[in-house]
């Protein structure tokens, strides 16, 4: 084990998996001489040199598409975005192409491709620099979403991805960064995708968080537990495949259910766990599931009205404390 | 050209011919379904492009694509059958004709999205130098992509990475219904090349000769390493964009005048005069290959339906790596 | 349209009742009014009609099944009829978050059987919804969570709310609990028959620490009627709970033989039992003090005087109630104890005859029994027991001289009454039969 930082994690993993794997490959924005705004290729160009660390133009659906091509004939792409939200400018090819292709070939096809970067607010970055964007990729069906919510996770499913496949939207959060974890040095570490991890036990109510949210899902649930409410906080891991039955196995110990998320609530993530939560454990419940995620709003500049948007560790108590009748 | 390959050039046209014109009667009739694009009176495209690749090299194609993979390879009776959504089709039924794909003999994938497929032959070229191979990538297009952004931004990539990739722009004059002289800048796309250091050539996309040429030279271009090449092929679909195309846009004259510049007769007469085959021969030719799509209408329509238990296969690839 | 059949209640303190036999089977055509089956409760074994002309579709509750008041035991409906719904909700117990129109009702009707007037089941307090998860728990725990109080918005019932009620819902009758607690039985080690495991009085006797002696080849072990459990239960109970003290007392019947002759001389019947009966009434009437009840709350006094008249029947005692037997006149004594009497021996006393008494006579007379101690009928303060009038010589005026001689034994609870105001009573009851001109 080594005490590391989430950005440093996700960047030993990658030199890890460029090493042992001659068809893995970078591509993005200022990932070379830069290392990545955030430093999750630092020092990959000087390893592995200029087209296995491939510094891309300002076209994220052209460059999309080479991964998407290179990715059909061999080799395994992992696709750096600066930032989540630019996946919108390569929507086409992530979700027309990439989603699809092994689909409409009848399965003759198979896409190793990674997409990763991070997303959310945190940096002041407003409307196009902070959003969440996994509900998009939730909804067509074709990508594998991973939302790691520290370091260590981040590195097991980072290998995880790299080694899949199949398309994977691979979400990291910039206020995690430099999160730091115990990170196993196993060269082989892994987190299978569909297993949600337990974070924290408790028997009056459930929360479902991912990515920053998990954080603030432990710091509620602190503060409740002083008030003799005791919640039991699952981060999924990965949205696709979504691991229902942990979920179920813990609201049918507490009767009620939370899912808090920084994408936008308006058919976000949680509308889709919530209604699987109903369909699944309905008889489990004593309470209507609750959802938290960032108001119906463009991300907003100032620090003081984007705390305002999305769900804070207040919210998150108040929400508990609502599904609980206190 | 050698004689064989004339031969060769000569049979793919007239399946790819006749497997269109089988298919709008089969449209026509009721027997196939869904959005068909039509490629006649554009063959020599596909047919002298495809005459030059090899198994391993990749090519990616558009939704008028059934000649592309016709002459990357691709077999006449699975082609029908992917038409009618069945499960021997190329795609078993998931595709049809918009998305013909076989990977594995170097078909990418005809691609529904007008430029969608451009970067993926872009990748391919990528890989195979990354992979250290001299094989090549082919993508087909047309002109009406040539306004995409995609178009720009992935000649651009392979300019400065110097990928083994060919773009071929078939200009048939209609963006849809829309002629490209209203919606496009330049006279000639094959200019568009300059703005990205890559040279672009004009052909004559109804001479196999004229396509011959430039893409013998293309190919050497991408196979020594020095990069892409952007060759505009003028052509005409003889057919409207779709079946059942009221082409209000353009007059029975400008279709005849290209009628008469019919790349199949026009090949036919030069095998002729050169003594390559006979009139005799040619006549047998053709009817070699209407026996053909004969046996692939009969392969298609007596192909099963796919088993509706199956359709939630292949969203994802659960094998490992 | 389906008709349910229910448990209907009979008399006010009915709470549940036992099936002793289905008088059609599943599939029988049954015509309103009929006899359809045969239910046993505290005190008696009662017919009910079928609420409906039809098809007995559906036998719910089989014979021996001991089932609350209200329940569906049944379904009357049309041949082939779909109950399937029907029955699925019994199973998962009543619907309650579906709010019905009146107007629109085409649901199944609840039936009372005739001659029993519609008795609404209290639903005050309880909640209209219930939570997903709290029916769930509740089915778990056979709890009917329409009777719970929901603490949840809008009353809803949550979970806490059925465990909660779990909890205090009582696993043990009263008498069971003291007899438990005066046995040191923990109350797990009985398993209890009732509903949801209710631990009765007669599951204690299995629990008994001393049990008797096996049964033998040649002994037989008939099952206990409920009348013979009742019998048991309220027998212990009486012993419990009441101070029980006897007072004596000879009676000169000579003036109440000389009454009865007239009387039947003038065709007027009238029994000794009667004339007893009348002389406690009036003298209850004299001594409110013995024409009450203890309770915890207090003692209550009665406004009315009910005398009960044990009647003995094969299959056991019962305690039939002449009301307001103060105010009757020996005739109407006469006629209401034998009307009474006949019922109880035909089975055909009506539950409300047999409650609410407030003092009761036993007389063994007849059985040539010269003397005895009865055990009050709680929550009762007392009861006579009438001896045999026995020919004896007595002393009168300082002679001796013989004279029907009734030995009367007042069995009083000392909570109530002590022993002088009981012997005042006693005395008034005396006075009047040796003078029973008194009572005219």
């Amino acid at each position: 084990m080594s005490k590391k930082k989430y950005a440093v994690a996700i960047r030993d993993v990658i030199a890890e998996e460029m090493r042992s794997d001659e068809r893995v490959f970078v591509m993005g924005e200022d990932i070379g001489a830069l290392g990545g705004v955030f430093g999750c290729t630092r020092g990959l160009q000087k390893e592995f040199g200029t087209l296995r660390v491939l510094d891309t133009p300002i076209s994220e659906s052209g460059f999309v598409g080479i991964g998407i091509g290179a990715a059909l004939t061999g080799m395994r792409p992992v696709i750096d975005f600066m930032y989540l939200d630019f996946v919108y400018v390569a929507m086409d090819q992530l979700l027309n192409q990439a989603a699809k292709l092994r689909y409409m070939y009848g399965g003759r096809a198979s896409l190793p491709l990674v997409i990763r970067g991070q997303q959310g607010v945190g940096r002041g970055n407003a409307g196009t620099h902070s959003q969440s964007i996994e509900a998009f990729f939730t909804h067509i069906p074709g990508f594998k979403v991973v939302m790691p919510s520290n370091a260590y996770d981040a590195a097991g499913l980072l290998r995880t991805a790299i080694r899949e496949n199949n398309p994977v939207m691979f979400i990291e959060h910039k206020a995690l960064y430099i999160q730091t974890e115990e990170v196993p040095d196993d060269p082989d570490f892994m987190i299978p995708f569909g297993q949600a991890a337990v974070k924290r036990s408790g028997s009056d109510a459930t929360i479902v968080a991912t990515s920053l949210m998990v954080s603030r899902a432990l710091e509620a649930a602190e503060r409740l537990a002083e008030e003799g409410i005791e919640v039991e906080v699952i981060d999924p891991r990965t949205l696709i495949p979504f691991d229902i039955d942990t979920v179920i196995t813990s609201v049918k110990k507490t009767g009620r259910a939370l899912v808090v998320h920084e994408a936008h609530k308006n058919n976000g993530p949680g509308s889709e766990i919530a209604s699987q939560i109903m369909e699944k454990g309905f008889r489990y419940l004593d309470a209507p599931v609750a959802r938290l995620g960032a108001k119906a709003c463009t991300l907003p500049f100032s620090l003081v009205l984007e705390n305002a948007v999305v769900p804070s560790v207040e919210d998150i108590i108040q929400s508990v404390h609502e599904i609980c009748y206190h | 050209m050698d004689k064989q390959t004339i031969l060769n050039v000569h049979e793919t046209m007239l399946v790819i011919r006749k497997f269109e014109e089988r298919a709008l009667n089969l449209f026509e009739t009721n027997k196939l379904r869904g959005s068909v694009h039509l490629s006649i009176g554009q063959e020599a495209v596909a047919a002298t492009v495809g005459a030059y690749l090899r198994d391993e090299d990749y090519i990616t194609s558009t939704h008028r694509g059934h000649g592309h993979a016709i002459a990357k390879g691709a077999r006449a009776d699975r082609a029908m059958a992917e038409l009618m959504g069945k499960v021997t089709g190329y795609c078993g039924g998931r595709g049809g004709s918009m998305h013909i794909a076989d990977v594995d003999k170097g078909n990418l994938g005809a691609n529904a999205i007008v430029g969608g497929g451009i970067p993926h032959a872009a990748g391919a070229a990528l890989s195979a130098k990354m992979r250290g191979t001299d094989q090549v990538a082919v993508t087909f297009f047309g002109d009406g992509a040539s306004n995409e952004g995609i178009f720009h931004e992935t000649l651009n990539m392979a300019s400065i990475w110097k990928l083994p990739v060919i773009f071929i722009c078939e200009n048939n004059l209609y963006g849809m219904t829309t002629n490209v002289e209203r919606v496009t800048s330049v006279k000639d796309i094959a200019v568009r090349g300059a703005a990205y250091d890559i040279p672009g050539v004009v052909v004559d996309g109804n001479d196999v000769f004229s396509v011959e040429k430039a893409f013998k030279k293309a190919l050497k271009r991408a196979k020594a390493g020095d990069g892409p090449t952007l060759i505009e092929a003028k052509t005409y679909r003889w057919k409207g964009h779709w079946t059942g195309d009221p082409e209000m846009y353009r007059s029975r004259d400008e279709v005849s005048s290209w009628k008469e510049k019919c790349p199949i007769l026009r090949l036919e007469a030069h095998m002729i005069e050169n003594q390559l085959l006979t009139e005799e021969q040619i006549r047998t030719k053709h009817q070699e290959i209407d026996q053909l799509i004969d046996e692939a209408e009969r392969f298609a329509l007596e192909s099963p339906e796919p088993d509706p238990s199956t359709v939630l296969d292949n969203v994802f690839d659960e094998g490992d790596q | 349209m389906a008709v349910d059949v229910i448990m209907p209640k009979q008399g006010l303190q009915m709470t549940e009742g036992t099936i002793i036999s289905w008088m059609a089977s599943e599939g029988d055509s049954v015509q309103e009014g009929d006899p359809l089956f045969e239910i046993e409760t505290d005190k008696l074994t009662i017919e009910i009609g079928a609420p409906a002309t039809g098809v007995l579709l559906k036998i719910l509750s089989q014979e021996g099944d001991v089932v609350p008041i209200t329940e569906r035991i049944a379904v009357i409906g049309e041949q082939g009829e779909d109950i399937s719904e029907l029955i699925a909700q019994q199973q998962s117990g009543p619907e309650q978050d579906q709010p019905t129109e009146p107007e629109h009702t085409e649901g199944p009707k609840t039936v009372q059987p005739a001659g029993e007037p519609a008795e609404q089941v209290a639903t005050g307090g309880s909640s209209r919804y219930a939570s997903p998860r709290a029916r769930w728990k509740a089915e778990e725990l056979g709890i009917d969570v329409s009777s719970i109080q929901g603490t949840g918005p809008d009353a809803l019932v949550i979970e806490q709310d059925v465990l909660q009620y779990a909890q205090q819902a009582p696993k043990a009758t009263p008498l069971a609990k003291r007899l438990m607690q005066q046995s040191n039985t923990d109350m797990d080690s009985v398993q209890g028959t009732g509903p949801r495991g209710k631990i009765y009085s007669r599951d204690l006797v299995s629990a008994e620490p001393v049990q008797p002696a096996a049964a033998q080849p040649e002994d037989t072990i008939g099952k206990l009627s409920g009348m013979r459990k009742t019998i048991a239960a309220r027998m212990r109970e009486s012993l419990d709970t009441a101070a029980q003290a006897v007072h004596r007392v000879d009676v000169d019947m000579y003036e109440a033989v000389r009454l009865r002759k007239r009387l039947k001389a003038a065709e007027i019947a009238v029994s000794f039992n009667d004339i007893i009966v009348m002389a406690v009434a009036k003298s209850l009437r004299k001594h409110p003090n013995m024409n009450s009840a203890f309770t915890d709350d207090g003692i209550i006094t009665y406004g009315s005087v009910h005398v009960g008249v044990a009647v003995a029947l094969d299959e056991g005692l019962l305690v039939p109630v002449l009301r307001n037997a103060d105010s009757m006149s020996l005739h109407d004594i006469h006629q209401e104890t034998r009307r009474l009497g006949e019922a109880a021996r035909s089975g055909t006393l009506l539950p409300d005859e047999m409650t609410g008494g407030t003092f009761s006579v036993s007389n063994l007379g007849m059985f040539g029994i010269d003397s005895f101690t009865a055990i009050i009928n709680s929550p009762e303060s007392g009861i006579l027991a009438i001896g045999a009038i026995v020919e004896k010589p007595v002393v009168i005026d300082g002679e001796i001289t013989v004279r029907p001689i009734c030995q009367l034994s007042l069995t009083y609870d000392h909570r109530l009454v002590d022993g002088a105001p009981a012997a005042l009573f006693l005395q008034e009851i005396k006075k009047m039969l040796s003078n029973p001109y008194l009572l005219l």
